[in-house]
């Protein structure tokens, strides 16, 4: 059995790649692949702390079934606002999307 | 033998996940996420929570990928062209070198101030009714906002997706 920081430098690396889509990349698809990245860190996180505490608690384990849930609805919804961009403006580069831009 | 699976696993889940940020075709990317989300399904059985892997595979492989597959298809056949653009090199810099302070700042800040979990805790695997009187019970609350936000985010989304157009009359000529 590794130890628990094994799993957590695990999750931080995930979370890593992720940010480095969101800084990087320009696709609105993209950017949702890196969030979809993120949440699944957190949630490694989550069962990781959850198996290691003493005695093992099944907390971790049924918040990370509600998260996966909510990414899924996150996902759907926002695939929706991205078609709807799509369709209005032609493209899904999210720095020529600055029509709301002050 | 559980550390290969884990070093195999983590393997997986990184370097799959960065081939779905930096592959040419938008849809190998979409592939490649489901390759790195099947690893975090594996992860979560070293870990003992086959219940979570399951619903990991279902939810995430079966409904947001697919999901997404669709959507690039629509957004491709539409544009007919393939919509990536070629990143300019100074973000893709800029966006190492954030994410790797990130990541080396919460593993060096985990590495250093969490104790090496004391006693590393035996073989334990909850049991599926275990977790559902715990979903049911003391969780109940939380499963029916869940589902009432499930509810309003597929009415948001058909919302925003539907397409406006013209009723026409069935069978009448194009």
């Amino acid at each position: 059995m590794e130890p628990l920081s094994s799993y957590v430098i695990l999750s931080s690396a995930m979370l890593g790649v992720g940010i480095y889509g969101l800084v990087s990349k320009r696709n609105a698809i993209r950017l949702l692949f890196s969030v979809e990245l993120i949440v699944n860190a957190a949630n490694i996180n989550f069962v990781a702390f959850a198996r290691y505490s003493n005695p093992p608690i099944l907390n971790g384990w049924i918040i990370v079934l509600y998260s996966v849930a909510a990414a899924a609805m996150e996902a759907a919804v926002g695939l929706a606002l991205i078609l709807v961009a799509f369709r209005l403006n032609g493209t899904i580069d999210v720095r020529r999307l600055n029509r709301l831009r002050g | 033998m559980a550390d290969i699976a884990f070093l195999a696993l983590s393997g997986l889940i990184i370097v799959s996940a960065i081939l779905a940020l930096e592959a040419k075709e938008l849809i190998y990317g979409a592939i490649w996420l489901a390759f790195s989300l099947i690893g975090v399904a594996g992860i979560f059985i070293l870990l003992g929570a086959e219940y979570v892997a399951m619903f990991q595979v279902a939810v995430y492989v079966g409904a947001v990928v697919v999901l997404i597959l669709f959507t690039i298809m629509l957004v491709q056949r539409e544009s007919g062209r393939i919509v990536e653009q070629e990143e300019p090199g100074r973000l893709g810099r800029a966006g190492v070198y954030v994410a790797g302070l990130v990541a080396l700042a919460v593993a060096g800040a985990v590495v250093f101030l969490v104790p090496v979990s004391p006693e590393t805790p035996g073989f334990y695997r909850a049991s599926l009714q275990e977790l559902g009187r715990s979903l049911a019970l003391s969780y109940s609350a939380a499963l029916l906002i869940l589902g009432l936000l499930m509810g309003a985010a597929v009415v948001g989304a058909l919302t925003l997706a539907k397409v406006e157009r013209e009723e026409k009359p069935l069978g009448a000529a194009e």
